[in-house]
């Protein structure tokens, strides 16, 4: 029903193209974890390898302890849930569900049973005579859902599986995911290059770039305190501010801890008020987005920086005022490496 | 030139239609010779075709023939379409290269071939032989739109199937071939009016037993007759019959 998953230091290789460098990470028994990174980052390479798609070129992968580095997918105990949902057109969503079960040689009664079951989970049970053509995306995604859980996997690859849908029913079904994850306790594996998605679903996530892995920890941990800059820009807006010493900076001598790199701090983590000051800036533009006021600043002795802070709603900024900033949470990085960038 | 593109269109049909037309009038053509002026209508051609041992010797061999070449072009066609959308290996583009170039060769110089080949290895020509030649030209026409068929969403289908622990023979039969199953019956269709109709090869690769080409060929040489006519009447009835029941199962389905 679930198991926890060790990746020790996997390389992939695709002709000379490395897709993975030593990647080490271990997944705990019923973690919902997310691989997050941008298009080419080696996330779904990385799931491909747990699923036995790819024999990783270096490495070994670990499924509930046992060595499954050159097990196929169709012995491993893992299944996945595809992007375009993958469900057989010619069959019904019950023959589709209980395809997985018909494999293992489950009688047809049993399977039958267990395949309403599942459809009744992802609330299907009603449409089970029905062809996948002619369900919504939503409800294609529900039954590839039913299908890839009806074999009872150990753990559950999710492969950008809510790419498809609209903004509404992504989140929608994100609660769902989440929900059943709880429900069925199986380990899940969830790729996706939506950072929103993944602090909404995550126990974990595993922000990666060039097949490196730049940050692992919690939604909060990886939003708040990003260990890379690229894991912090990609978690969000940030501004960026380039410190030396002991808070020395453009906008002038910073109550920061001390630290050579850059300043970062989230839009939201500038305002009228906070733990440090940021100095005099004027406000150059502002727009209202229900929740909060974004507005641009320049801060008064560095004309050529932009500070982007969220004011509450309550704050009515004039344009051209000058008003001082404060900043909360301060995180400082060393600064980008080429690569990084 | 509204009226203009009309006689054009009858023009065109005409110019398309007009031999098959005089080929099934005369072949009631109440008279010795299929030529005008028409003299009236009888089935005495037909009866006479049909009560014709060899002639319906010769339909029945280009039955088998047909039936057999085409399912076996269909099964490694499939097979090789699956095969090769399944993985990437080194020189898959000269292997799909490879299957299709006999496409491009004529049939007299794959009767050549195979004629020389079989008498390298002591098969004498026969229906056995005559069926080999169709399954060579009809493997890459079944190949070819087998292959097209299968894109991303067919592969990942397959690839969900063999997630969900599925052996290779059970993601062929129990996804693939239904999930392919308009464009399985299209090739095989397609398969088998080629290999009814296909003359060279099999008029090179038969001794005794023959194919109805060939026995309509043999009967020409001594003549025109509105029996002749009557065979090929019969002919392009089967030709008809099997593009209507294409027509109202798969494309109908299709285009839905």
């Amino acid at each position: 029903m679930t198991a926890d998953v060790h990746i020790n230091a996997v390389e992939h290789r695709f002709n000379s193209f490395t897709a993975l460098h030593r990647v080490d990470l271990e997944i705990a028994a019923g973690e919902f974890i997310v691989l997050l990174g941008p298009s080419g980052c080696g996330k779904t390479t990385l799931l491909s390898i747990i699923g036995g798609f790819y024999t990783p070129s270096e490495g070994q992968v670990l499924i509930g302890g046992k060595d499954m580095t050159h097990v196929g997918p169709k012995d491993r105990p893992t299944t996945t849930m595809f992007q375009d949902y993958a469900l057989f057109p010619h069959m019904t969503l019950r023959d589709n569900v209980a395809f997985g079960l018909r494999m293992c040689g489950m009688s047809k009664a049993a399977r039958s049973e267990k395949a309403m079951e599942m459809l009744d989970m992802v609330g299907l049970a009603e449409k089970a005579g029905r062809k996948p053509h002619e369900l919504s995306g939503g409800q294609r995604q529900r039954v590839a859902l039913a299908r890839a859980l009806a074999v009872e996997p150990d753990v559950l690859l999710l492969d950008e599986p809510l790419g498809a849908l609209d903004l509404k029913l992504r989140r929608q079904m994100q609660d769902e995911l989440k929900a059943i994850q709880r429900r069925v306790g199986t380990t899940f594996v969830h790729v996706t290059h939506d950072q929103e998605e993944a602090m909404a679903i995550a126990d974990r996530i595993v922000v990666m770039n060039h097949g490196r892995i730049e940050h692992c920890g919690t939604p909060e941990e990886v939003y708040l305190t990003p260990k890379t800059l690229f894991s912090a820009n990609f978690m969000g807006e940030m501004n960026r501010i380039p410190v030396s010493g002991a808070g020395a900076s453009p906008l002038g001598p910073l109550d920061v801890p001390a630290g050579e790199g850059l300043l970062c701090l989230r839009p939201e983590n500038i305002g009228l008020e906070g733990q440090f000051s940021l100095g005099a800036a004027r406000l150059t533009e502002a727009s209202f987005f229900g929740a909060h006021h974004r507005c641009h600043f320049t801060p008064v002795n560095a004309p050529d920086l932009t500070l982007v802070a969220h004011l509450p709603q309550g704050a009515h900024p004039q344009i051209g005022a000058e008003v001082e900033l404060f900043g909360r949470n301060p995180v400082i990085l060393p600064h980008a490496t080429p690569e990084a960038a | 030139m509204r009226y203009l593109s009309w006689v054009y269109l009858l023009a065109l049909f005409t110019f398309i239609l007009l031999p098959v037309v005089t080929l099934v009038v005369f072949s009631f053509q109440d008279g010795r010779l299929p030529v005008p002026p028409f003299k009236g209508v009888t089935f005495e051609w037909y009866a006479k075709v049909l009560s014709d041992r060899a002639m319906m010797e010769a339909l029945l061999n280009s039955l088998i023939v047909a039936l057999m070449s085409s399912l076996c072009a269909l099964t490694l066609g499939f097979l090789a379409a699956s095969g090769l959308a399944r993985v990437i290996l080194p020189g898959s583009a000269l292997m799909r290269g490879a299957l299709i170039a006999p496409m491009t060769v004529s049939y007299l110089i794959i009767a050549l071939g195979l004629l020389q080949m079989f008498n390298q290895i002591g098969l004498r020509p026969s229906l056995l032989a005559t069926g080999i030649g169709h399954v060579v030209i009809n493997l890459p026409l079944c190949f070819a739109i087998i292959y097209a068929a299968i894109g991303e969403h067919q592969k990942s289908a397959l690839k969900a199937a063999r997630d969900l622990g599925a052996r290779e023979w059970q993601v062929l039969w129990l996804v693939a071939a239904p999930m392919l199953m308009p464009s399985l019956a299209a090739a095989f269709f397609l398969a088998f009016t080629f290999s009814w109709d296909e003359f060279i090869i099999a008029f090179l690769l038969t001794r005794f037993d023959v194919t109805l080409p060939v026995e309509i060929w043999s009967m020409l040489r001594s003549g025109l007759s509105p029996e002749t006519n009557a065979v090929g009447s019969l002919v392009f009835l089967v030709s008809i019959a099997i593009v209507v029941v294409l027509e109202l199962t798969l494309f109908r389905k299709g285009s839905k």
